[in-house]
């Protein structure tokens, strides 16, 4: 059986093979972990689906192909002909080509191997050592072969590069102790985003600062019940992400994609929600139809999703057609945080730390000095697609439903 | 320094050791008055005479049993096969005896003996008399094996061969008695394991021996002028024991490895060397390794098959060519 780089959602063209668990002669049953893929979107891995034998591996650990390219092939149990047409085909070619069979096997499968897509065991060792793929360098042996002196000169080129730079090696190696992390996969998925999503978009960041007394009213009624009912704590983010479709609706095109010069506007909020993998990373599934959902079902999703995200066990499905995202940095205690949009989306709104202060407010037309939870929400938006004015307005809605709403008889 | 050929280093390597050690004897057929037939001892039996430069009959077990005795009972014999086809008959007295004595005693009997022998092919004497026999010797433990591709190494390796107390086949190319190169003067002697790098180069390491280290030579100057390739040329000069540490250090410069080899493909020096490559640097091949060899293959005496056969300079030169991407 022919072992296909899979489909990962709707969108997905093509894939990272990141990590092999078996080898060419090892058993494996249809249940065994075989490989390891990584997208732009996901980490996922891949059982082998068949009874058999690894038998070939086409494509190495750090390759990224088409979907549908052959990975691997598994020799299944019973079945062997196709192995003896192969060596039945050799033996007539060898035969036919040559009167010194020994010296022609050699020469007849070399001529078969097409070398070009190749890489050497120097080659490999350079690349795996120095952190890179083949498809970092360009190489210029025979049909575009990527040779040993390739790599060398990448590595040279890049060092003569890096004098531009800052020098701080002095600096490091003064101290002599210093640990190096080699970005792993979803490093660098992230570290490309990020750099891009900078690169593509004028940020804008807004803020407004919110008195959530009406949501903590409802959290100290409810809260209680629902640690027992559903196992974990209520939070603000499910109330701030019912508030913000609400808002949204307002403002749709918030709620988008931009696409070279075109806004694409969303009916529904399928809801990207930031999670951190305990400081190794982080992810954003969606809640998807997020504004069809009442503040308990957002609650219960993102619980879901925290869940599997930690297990990596998200798919590509769940990251397919975000319309906006929320990053949640309330649980630390923080300010502020200006985030970074997750392209191609239009915004995204960071909720940041939650506090009694004394505040300011209006009663029978007297100004009193008032204790309430206060925390500022911010938005970054793309300045390509909207203006301060609309996000301002949006931000003055979102505040207006979140310190309006009775939260407490919503949600019961 | 003078010059000399490869057939007189010879003579002048044996007169230099038969001088300084009265126990060094030499037997053979035609060694003595005729000087050997390829006039490779030629003025010994003048100056050494009778007792210690011997004709013997046309025995090759005979001259390697008398040498194997000689040996174990304190003298330091140099026998010659007169072609080194010949050691098929030998191989009993070499493999079982010769070679297992010092081990089997337990260290109680020395057998300071060299077999010289002229080896390979080039000179149209038909496939009984042209083959290169060096990876059968390779395969005997006990015994070691030399292959001098220069007077000058001719010299210097027989005379270490004659000083050594164990065993040492030693091959002569016969193609290469009548070539010329320069010599030490005076007492020379070489170290016999350590194998010689003869010119430097970036893209890929030739491994020959003997006749083929000539001709890789010339290859390398026709592959570094005419493709700009440029290529290491290493003479290993013994087989055994093998300089490994100078033949992967070499390897691993470039990446790349070509073995050109006299001997027949199947089971040839390079075979053996190539394993231990793959085994030791297998992360540092930019390039599967390749060997130039004469195919498995009686050699014929006509001479335009023969040339196709043993690997020449320009089938070096094609096949670097190819490979060498």
């Amino acid at each position: 059986m022919d072992v296909l780089m899979p489909q990962m959602g709707e969108t997905v063209a093509e894939g990272t093979l990141t990590v092999w668990h078996k080898s060419v002669g090892d058993t494996v049953s249809s249940s065994d972990i075989l490989f390891e893929i990584g997208t732009d979107k996901v980490e996922m891995e891949v059982p082998a689906l068949a009874d058999g034998v690894v038998k070939e591996i086409c494509v190495e650990a750090g390759e990224t192909v088409l979907v549908g390219t052959k990975l691997a092939v598994i020799e299944e149990e019973g079945i062997k002909e196709s192995i003896e047409e192969t060596y039945v085909e050799n033996q007539i070619i060898d035969t036919k080509k040559s009167t010194d069979i020994i010296a022609q096997t050699n020469i007849s499968k070399r001529d078969r191997i097409d070398r070009s897509m190749k890489l050497s065991p120097v080659v490999r060792k350079l690349l795996a050592e120095n952190n890179l793929t083949h498809n970092d360098i360009k190489g210029t042996g025979r049909n575009g072969r990527l040779k040993r002196s390739d790599v060398l000169s990448y590595l040279e080129d890049n060092k003569s590069n890096k004098q531009y730079l800052p020098d701080t090696s002095s600096r490091v190696a003064e101290f002599n102790d210093k640990t190096i992390i080699p970005f792993n996969h979803r490093r660098k998925m992230t570290a490309e985003h990020m750099v891009r999503s900078k690169a593509t978009s004028p940020h804008v960041l807004q803020a407004v600062e919110i008195d959530f007394s009406k949501v903590e009213k409802a959290r100290y009624q409810l809260g209680p019940d629902w640690k027992k009912r559903e196992g974990y704590s209520l939070t603000y983010l499910p109330f701030i992400a019912r508030a913000l479709c609400s808002a949204i609706k307002d403002f749709p095109k918030l709620n988008g994609h931009i696409e070279e010069e075109k806004l694409v506007v969303f009916d529904r909020v399928n809801l990207a929600v930031a999670i951190d993998l305990d400081f190794e990373g982080l992810v954003a599934p969606i809640i998807k139809d997020a504004d069809l959902k009442g503040v308990t079902e957002i609650a219960r999703a993102i619980n879901e999703l925290a869940i599997r995200a930690r297990a990596e066990k998200l798919t590509a499905d769940d990251y397919l057609n975000a319309t906006y995202t929320v990053s949640n940095n309330g649980s630390f205690g923080t300010l502020i945080t200006a985030p970074i949009i997750n392209q191609p989306q239009v915004a995204i709104l960071s909720t940041d730390g939650v506090s009694k202060r004394a505040t300011v407010i209006e009663k029978d037309g007297e100004d009193l000095i008032a204790i309430r939870p206060i925390g500022i929400l911010a938005q970054s938006f793309d300045h390509r697609a909207i203006d301060g004015s609309y996000s301002g307005a949006f931000m003055r809605r979102l505040k207006e439903i979140l310190e309006t709403r009775n939260w407490a008889e919503i949600v019961s | 320094m003078a010059e000399l050929t490869y057939r007189e280093a010879v003579a002048e390597a044996i007169a230099q050791e038969m001088r300084r050690d009265d126990s060094v004897v030499f037997l053979g057929e035609d060694i003595a008055k005729a000087g050997g037939v390829f006039k490779s001892t030629v003025g010994l039996w003048e100056e050494f005479g009778d007792l210690r430069v011997r004709d013997t009959p046309i025995s090759e077990q005979a001259i390697l049993g008398a040498a194997m005795g000689a040996a174990m009972t304190g003298l330091k014999p140099i026998a010659e096969i007169m072609f080194s086809d010949f050691l098929a008959v030998c191989w009993d007295i070499v493999c079982n005896q010769i070679a297992k004595s010092r081990y089997m005693t337990g260290g109680q009997v020395d057998m300071p003996l060299v077999i010289r022998t002229a080896n390979g092919g080039g000179a149209r004497f038909g496939a009984q008399h042209s083959q290169s026999v060096e990876n059968w010797a390779m395969m005997i433990p006990g015994i070691k094996v030399v292959a001098p591709s220069s007077p000058a190494d001719v010299k210097g390796l027989l005379a270490a061969a004659i000083r050594d107390p164990d065993p040492v086949i030693f091959f002569e190319q016969k193609s290469l008695y009548a070539t010329k190169g320069m010599v030490p003067d005076g007492e020379h002697v070489d170290e016999i394991g350590k194998a010689k790098v003869l010119r430097n180069g970036d893209d890929v390491t030739i491994l020959a021996l003997a006749l083929m280290v000539p001709r890789a030579l010339e290859a390398a100057e026709r592959l570094q002028l005419e493709k700009g390739i440029s290529a290491t040329v290493v003479d290993i000069r013994s087989l055994v024991p093998l300089d490994t540490k100078t033949i992967l250090s070499e390897v691993i410069k470039t990446g790349r490895v070509v073995t050109v080899e006299e001997n027949p493909r199947l089971c040839g020096w390079g075979a053996e060397i190539s394993s231990i490559i793959a085994e030791e640097c297998f992360y540092d091949l930019d390039m599967p390794i390749v060997r130039i060899t004469t195919p498995h293959i009686p050699l014929a005496s006509a001479d335009e098959l023969e040339d196709l056969m043993i690997p020449s300079v320009s089938r070096i030169f094609d096949t670097i060519s190819r490979e060498v991407d």
